[in-house]
């Protein structure tokens, strides 16, 4: 008898449909992975089944029952609980306090803390989930507080747990003590469901997988059956295709980038140096976090430095602004688009404008020309087949893809020397990544650095010429990208020292 | 020599506390919505409303206890309909606060002249006396401050007490600190955000109606337009300076509480400075104190929020 | 501008409910409809006297107005108007009494830019707590509002104190510094073609010059603005500074127009209603002209209303909060999508 089965559900947002007659069956004791691309999905079923959204058709079942969840309380009620993949705790209270949040422990409505700690750390040493309940959440680090998560739903006796990419923002190291843990709920009873995009995951501790592409079901299959290419083809709908790297570029007389010892005042991030000539690609690998946006935004002049120096094509950047450094020829990608990069409630023109505001071409007598800023906005569009109803359409009406397109359209204005790409692909489908890629790899045929910093490993291997790894806020080592050995990359972006250093 | 010093000492000291009151009760209320996520400038709207409208009950009915329950009542009518506003309309809540100071200013006006407009003489009613609490209020120096009091300053500082339990001891505070910092969190485990903020909000009006009460009931014995002058806008800075900390709300209106008491005692001894300077005393004082505040800002982060749930 | 059925019905509904509950509180003091509404558009439209009454209230709230506007836009809620106004009038009449014998035309612009300069301090001071410290405007600009009222008592009882009376008032102000009546025996003065013309400019600095887009950017995501390059502290300072500048220049108007001396309370809560004439406008120029003279005709309507029929003044505040309050309402209330 399964624990769990979803049977035809459908949900649709503003005329997209998210999920069309899926079903998903998931039996007790067991890890049941649900695989797909970004936007397949997988995380609207499981807010379905987590109450946070009503289906718009379809039932579930829990042990046969038919029942009904209209909200969080009620699938916890049900012994259904959900880790998010952005963590719902409050960073000012202790973990304690996160972990008890909302119940009525004895002699509610007061509480014996004391009590509550030590219960906590009863449950915790049961299933090998070290906590400590006096700490405050906002100082534990990102495994920790997943750690915290998992416990918040056993302590409330959950029975199927969902996990929403829980490997996202760990390190090799840290995702194998996790999958530790995933055994350990398995052997005491619990089901697991965990939403994720990496197949090698899935294959290494599941043991179903339920596949989805574009909001419908692709396969189910038992992974001790399947292989790797089987699931990338049911994900995907094709074989994967490895982009063809150019292997020359015409070398220029430029330094391109050079950066040296720059490090952060509070010591989180730094000395990092790297250089990158024209026409290279270096690819900063590692685990979200450790320092890659800060260093980012530090060559673009977002933070400040402590000592060292930054230059491009030997014109030092240090006592620039952030202004005068783009207009050198510096395009920024951030990894949030939408908090960095767009003035989402203005039109397409407008958002031309964060870039072109202080150059003449959009001036006329001091005022602004509209009319040349939209013949500006005209060509990025078509250039970049930019999909939008109209020049005016408010930018947070587009999608994802089409939104980063506006972004790189803006940012490669005035054939930029050197380009920071973080997290470039993050949140788009497979068609907008390929687009993405293709830009970078073109601007490094112009003979553009790009500076490209990416969690998804697959991507960096794809497009750099240098591979680095950043852990702790520093660069373990630069590799070359033929030279490059996938379970060293993993152990140095998990702390390990470099060989030369051994 | 020495006694009367001390007397005049004590005597300012149970000024500053008297002072102290309606702006520490409209504070207490402010703080318990700021700490779920609602802020709150119509506070002026609350303690206008909670005057008038226990000045009414008081005045039709004779009785301390109706009158009280039309304070409470009027002060909630004001802050319900901010929290309909801010909570399920999704308004800026600057503006909201600022639209009902004007509408309750012009409602109480309204009404207050519709009654009494035609009549000569001011109407009044009889003031609430304060209450000698045996041997405690023989204290020196605070004996007076403390314990020989209306019950008015008695409930606040209950209030203080109360509230600090409430949310530093309870799992209702840890609920409420949760709903203002990172109400998706409290989502995802089943915490009814909305209401919590309703509550909040409700909570808010109870006790700036009792702070406007306050200011007809006992410091005055009448209404009239625009009574509270501005007493609101100097809660909502208590509640700055205080932190959103019960106790250091009550200390900030002590703070503030002197200040005007400070300046009573300067005018009745007669300067050539004008009157003006004085009254202008609390205020610099607050500006000059928000500088201190910098870089310790704690604004509850979801402090103006509305709450969306399906927010993609 | 489109507008759906739905909304455009929902817009009726809000000024229908408006004008019930008016309808109500006339008759709840014993007056008549009628003899209300007529009172009311007598005051307002009833001789070239009342409508110029009209625009001689709107003139301050159409520049106080387009100053608030100017900070909303860069997410600085400017709640100091009402001191702000204040502080241009003192330096006007600070100037007046100072400095009286200056030529004619350069004496009244020069006073112009000192009350846009006063007022914009005053607002300067908050904007560069915020800008720079992150402290909330909101409570700064009302302490501020205070101060500004307070100061102007100090002040006409004695640095600017007229010796020839005992009331607490400034001398009356040379005759250069003043702004010339445009339609006599009415109080219309030239003051409201500056507040039209201001209200262009702020038009064109706001949607045709890059120094308004950065406004408006910095307004709308501070972040991306910040990433994009724009300095978000140098741009909530500028336009805190326009914004207090503006209502100092309303504060300038109103003495050099109108009282031609400072006395107490010249400002019966213009900058507290210019927030409602922002909102109301939009917070577009053009528009704000509009709500301002509508609030403006509401204040004066009232008055002769209490005239006329004896309902109290302290309606216009009631119609105002309430149609405020059913603004932000609207979309909830009846039921409308999109707008």
């Amino acid at each position: 008898m399964s624990l769990l089965e979803m049977k035809n559900i459908t949900k649709t947002f503003f005329g997209k449909c998210a999920n069309q007659g899926v079903n998903l069956t998931v039996g007790h004791s067991e890890i049941h992975a649900l695989l797909g691309e970004n936007g397949a999905g997988k995380t609207t079923l499981m807010n379905i089944l987590y109450g946070i959204y009503q289906a718009d058709g379809g039932e579930v079942f829990l042990d046969r029952e038919p029942i009904l969840i209209t909200s969080p309380k009620v699938a916890i009620a049900h012994r259904i609980g959900m880790v998010h993949q952005h963590f719902t705790l409050v960073p000012t209270l202790t973990v304690s306090e996160n972990i008890t949040l909302g119940l009525k422990s004895p002699g509610y409505p007061f509480v014996n803390r004391r009590f509550l700690d030590d219960k906590i750390r009863t449950l915790s040493q049961r299933y090998g989930l070290e906590v400590d309940p006096t700490a405050l959440v906002s100082t534990l680090s990102v495994g920790q507080q997943q750690r915290v998560e998992i416990m918040k739903l056993l302590y409330r006796e959950a029975e199927l747990l969902i996990l929403d990419e829980p490997t996202a923002v760990l390190t090799p190291q840290e995702v194998q003590s996790f999958f530790t843990v995933l055994r350990r709920l398995r052997s005491e009873g619990h089901s697991v469901i965990i939403i994720t995009h990496h197949i090698e995951e899935v294959l290494a501790i599941t043991d179903c997988v339920t596949v989805l592409r574009n909001g419908c079901n692709a396969g189910d299959v038992e992974t001790s059956r399947t292989s790797k290419e089987e699931l990338s083809m049911l994900m995907i709908g094709r074989k994967l295709q490895r982009e063809q790297r150019q292997a020359f570029v015409c070398p220029q007389n430029r330094t391109g980038l050079v950066v040296t010892d720059v490090a952060l005042k509070d010591g989180r991030m730094g000395p990092v140096s790297l250089s990158i000539g024209p026409g290279k690609i270096f690819g900063i690998a590692g685990v979200d976090g450790n320092g890659q946006k800060e260093l980012a935004e530090l060559i673009l002049g977002i933070r400040k430095s402590q000592g060292g120096s930054v230059s491009l094509d030997d014109v030092s950047l240090d006592q620039l602004c952030i202004q005068k450094r783009k207009d050198l020829g510096i395009g920024y990608i951030s990894d949030d688009r939408l908090a960095d990069s767009l003035v989402i409630d203005m039109g397409l023109m407008e958002n031309m404008l964060l870039k072109l505001h202080s150059k003449k071409s959009v001036k006329r007598y001091g005022l602004l020309d509209w009319k040349a800023l939209q013949v500006h906005t005209e060509q990025a569009v078509q250039e970049y087949q930019i999909k939008t109803s109209s020049l005016s359409c408010p930018v947070r009406l587009l999608s994802g893809g089409n939104q980063q397109k506006l972004i790189l359209a803006r940012e490669m204005e005035g054939n930029p020397r050197l380009v920071v790409a973080c997290q470039p692909t993050r949140g788009l489908d497979i068609g907008a990544s390929e687009a993405v890629h293709k830009i970078l790899l073109a601007l490094r045929s112009e003979g553009c650095s790009v500076l490209l910093i990416s969690a998804d490993l697959e991507e960096i291997l794809e497009l750099s010429d240098d591979i680095a790894v950043m852990h702790g806020g520093s660069i373990m080592d630069v590799i070359p990208n033929r030279d490059v050995d996938l379970t060293y990359v993993g152990l140095l972006m998990a702390g390990a020292k470099p060989r030369g250093e051994l | 020599m020495e006694v009367t010093t001390l007397a005049a000492a004590s005597a300012f000291l149970a000024a500053v506390v008297r002072m102290a009151t309606p702006i520490a009760l409209a504070g207490l209320g402010e703080t318990i919505s700021e700490k779920s996520g609602v802020i709150n400038i119509g506070v002026e709207a609350i303690m206008l409303s909670g005057a008038f409208f226990s000045f009414i009950g008081v005045f039709t009915t004779g009785s301390i206890l109706i009158g009280l329950l039309c304070g409470m009542a009027g002060g909630v009518a004001v802050s319900m309909v901010h929290a309909l506003l801010s909570i399920r309309c999704k308004a800026d809540q600057t503006i909201s606060g600022l639209a009902l100071n004007f509408l309750f200013l012009g409602l109480t006006s309204f009404l207050f002249l519709m009654e009494f407009g035609k009549s000569t003489t001011l109407p009044s009613i009889p003031v609430i006396r304060a209450m000698r609490i045996p041997i405690l209020s023989r204290i020196p120096l605070i004996g007076e401050a403390l314990f020989h009091q209306d019950p008015f300053v008695y409930t606040m500082l209950a209030l203080v007490l109360i509230l600090w339990i409430l949310f530093y001891k309870t799992e209702w505070g840890v609920i409420l600190h949760a709903v203002g910092e990172n109400p998706r969190s409290a989502d995802t485990v089943g915490i009814r955000v909305n209401r919590v903020r309703y509550l909040a909000c409700a909570a808010n009006g109870v006790l700036g109606g009792l702070g406007g009460t306050y200011l007809a009931m006992v410091k005055l014995g009448f209404f009239m337009e625009n009574l509270t002058s501005g007493k609101g806008y100097i809660a909502l800075v208590a509640v700055i300076l205080g932190r959103r900390n019960p106790v250091g709300v009550l200390c900030a209106a002590l703070v503030i509480g002197a200040a005007e008491a400070l300046q009573i005692r300067l005018q009745t001894m007669g300067t050539a400075i004008p009157s003006q300077a004085f009254t202008m005393l609390p205020y610099l004082v607050t500006i000059v104190v928000l500088f201190f505040s910098i870089g310790k800002r704690n604004d509850p982060s979801a402090l103006g929020v509305p709450y969306e749930r399906d927010k993609r | 501008m489109k507008m759906s059925v739905q909304v455009f019905v929902s817009f009726l509904l809000t000024a229908a409910v408006v004008l019930a509950v008016s309808f109500l509180l006339i008759l709840m003091v014993g007056s008549s409809i009628p003899l209300s509404v007529t009172s009311f558009m007598r005051g307002i439209v009833g001789s070239w006297y009342a409508f110029s009454e009209v625009l001689v209230r709107a003139t301050p709230l159409i520049l106080a107005g387009l100053g608030v506007s100017v900070g909303f836009r860069t997410g600085f809620l400017n709640i100091g108007a009402e001191g702000q106004l204040y502080m241009g009038a003192i330096a006007i009449t600070a100037l007046g009494v100072y400095a009286p014998n200056l030529p004619a035309p350069f004496m009244i612009l020069l006073a112009i830019v000192l009350g846009f300069l006063a007022g914009g301090l005053w607002s300067v001071i908050p904007g560069i707590l915020k800008a720079r410290f992150g402290l909330s405007e909101v409570i700064n600009t009302i302490m501020l509002n205070y101060i500004a009222i307070n100061l102007v008592g100090i002040l006409v009882r004695t640095l600017l104190k007229d010796p020839s009376y005992p009331y607490p008032m400034s001398p009356m102000l040379p005759a250069s510094a003043s702004l010339f009546p445009l339609l006599p025996p009415t109080r219309l003065h030239a003051g409201i073609l500056i507040a039209l013309a201001t209200a262009g400019g702020i038009h064109s600095l706001m949607f045709h010059t890059s120094a308004g887009f950065r406004m408006r950017a910095v307004g709308v995501n501070k972040r991306a603005s910040l990433c994009a390059g724009i300095s978000v502290t140098r741009n909530i300072v500028l336009s805190s500074l326009i914004s207090g500048g503006l209502a100092g220049v309303a504060g300038v108007c109103e003495v050099a127009g109108l009282h031609h001396r400072l006395i107490e309370g010249i400002s019966p809560s213009y900058g507290y209603l210019a927030i409602i004439v922002a909102l109301l406008g939009g917070n577009r120029p053009l528009r704000i002209v509009f709500s301002a003279i509508g609030i403006a005709a509401l204040q004066v309507g009232s008055m002769s209303m209490q005239r006329g029929a004896g309902v109290p003044t302290s309606i216009a505040s009631i119609i105002m909060g309430l149609l405020v309050v059913m603004i932000l309402a609207r979309k909830q209330l009846f039921r409308c999508k999109g707008v």
